[in-house]
């Protein structure tokens, strides 16, 4: 089977990290972003329907710009995506009907220097931390390869995101993700997304804190996801608010 | 062929796509009317995702969804075969193609089928995914079942382009990456669900479904408010 789209990804990112002598961070997807896709720039933004949405990070003045103006403004493709759960491609921005749907913004970004928008939200079912933006300069439509490869950054980058609270909940800590985290990347199995749904029971917290601490388990335990989940699912595993996950041999 | 189950299930699906539509629920609804109107003993649908990889987007029960699964890791069956070459693939006795499929016959023996039959699902010139049924005793299909699981891999083809968009773009990989956010969405309202209630996967997933259709509203809209908590949801799975 070829390298998939989503290990090709991981790769450039990587790339990006070792270059910054640092763990894989939310910026190296950015950069990874900007280096393997026809645009300027790319910034992202950590978004919620409850709490207040923040920049993250920018790789120049104008992406940082654009997302300073949709955050501040609340309205722009960014804002699009994250609302709708769905990538918002705004190739010419020029457009006399994309002034009518964000007035304000539209004048703004044109004379910020974009003319080129696409917007990619980072979502795994229903959590959904934040949004890729991508800036070109000149218009461009992104091509379905293109967009793939975008579609397959965002996803990226909502791991990378989820993976950096760990230290914040609990999980190991310390410098970069641990060994072998990017390998369940690709991988979809349903057992994962139900494992999820489970533990916002068992802990008492929302997707997004369930999805983190069941991740932070996997790594800590030196697991695969799939594993870990699958035995979540089958009641071998349970987890709990004040105390360590508790594990029975036997199938109930 | 029960020509009355077959009209009505036209009708359901037609109901389906015009109303505020779900994918989901339409892909296991038509696993479902597989199996009771074809004589399938199980079926389920496999869509490519944006990078080709055929993903389990439903399954009529657990033991079909482990073998579609199975097929997928193990990158050898009919399922696949079908989906490659876009044509369909008919097996009426595995028995008979365990040199062609080693693995994936000796998986289907244990989960106690005999026969399969695999529709591609194409979309002009591209090969989106593939339906597939599966029978426990072997035999021929029946010719007349065929052209309907046809029609009906068809309209799931379809449907993909109806689902409901707010959004400039209607790229079709761009439509499958929202089908299957739109999966995991409901398979985490599943499992926070089973856990609440105690129940297994299969009755939250009807729960879920039985709820969404009594308050006439789409699944993953139900899936999303069980897991945001920002509705009491009165009646689910009680």
């Amino acid at each position: 089977m070829p390298t998939s789209r989503s290990s090709r990804i991981r790769v450039l990112v990587a790339e990006q990290a070792a270059r910054r002598g640092a763990g894989v961070g939310v910026v190296d997807v950015c950069t990874a972003a900007v280096a393997a896709l026809p645009v300027g720039g790319a910034g992202l933004s950590a978004m919620s329907r409850t709490r207040a949405s923040y920049p993250l990070c920018s790789t120049d003045d104008i992406s940082e710009r654009l997302e300073e103006l949709q955050l501040t403004l609340g309205e722009g493709p960014c804002v699009d995506a994250f609302t709708h759960g769905v990538a918002v491609l705004v190739p010419d921005l020029r457009s006399g009907e994309l002034q009518d749907c964000w007035p304000v913004f539209a004048d703004a970004a044109l004379e910020a220097g974009a003319l080129a928008v696409f917007a990619l939200p980072l979502l795994n079912g229903a959590i959904s931390p934040g949004v890729l933006d991508l800036y070109a300069q000149v218009p461009v439509q992104l091509d379905t390869e293109e967009l793939a490869d975008a579609m397959a950054f965002a996803d990226l980058a909502t791991l990378v995101l989820l993976d950096a609270q760990i230290d914040e909940t609990g999980g190991p800590a310390g410098d970069g993700a641990p060994k072998g985290h990017m390998e369940d990347l690709g991988e979809y199995r349903a057992e994962i997304s139900q494992a999820t749904g489970i533990l916002t029971v068992q802990l008492g917290v929302g997707i997004e804190e369930a999805f983190i601490r069941l991740r932070a388990y996997a790594y800590a335990q030196g697991l695969r996801l799939t594993v870990v989940s699958a035995d979540v699912v089958a009641r071998r595993l349970r987890f709990s608010p004040d105390a360590e996950p508790t594990r029975t041999d036997e199938d109930p | 062929m029960n020509e009355r189950l077959l009209a009505k299930t036209f009708v359901e699906l037609a109901d389906t796509l015009v109303a505020d539509f779900d994918l989901i629920d339409f892909l296991r609804l038509l696993t479902d009317r597989c199996v009771g109107m074809l004589g399938a003993s199980a079926a389920g649908v496999l869509l490519a995702d944006r990078d080709g990889e055929l993903r389990v987007m439903a399954a009529s029960d657990e033991q079909v969804r482990l073998l579609e699964l199975f097929q997928i890791q193990n990158d050898e069956g009919p399922c696949l075969e079908c989906f490659r070459a876009g044509s369909p693939v008919t097996v009426p006795d595995l028995l008979t193609e365990t040199a062609r499929w080693p693995r994936f016959a000796a998986q289907a023996r244990l989960h106690g089928f005999g026969a399969v039959q695999a529709l591609p699902m194409r979309l002009r010139d591209e090969v989106v995914g593939a339906l597939n049924l599966f029978r426990t005793a072997p035999g021929p299909f029946d010719p007349v079942g065929t052209p309907i699981a046809q029609a009906l891999a068809d309209v799931a083809t379809i449907s993909l382009l109806q689902q409901r968009s707010t959004h400039r773009s209607t790229v079709l990989n761009e439509q499958l990456q929202t089908a299957l956010n739109s999966r995991v969405l409901i398979e985490q309202a599943k499992g926070k669900l089973a856990e609440r209630h105690n129940i297994d996967m299969e009755q939250a997933f009807t729960a879920l479904r039985s709820y969404a259709r009594a308050h006439n509203r789409r699944l993953s809209d139900v899936a999303r408010a069980l897991i945001d908590d920002t509705e009491p949801l009165a009646g689910l799975a009680s």
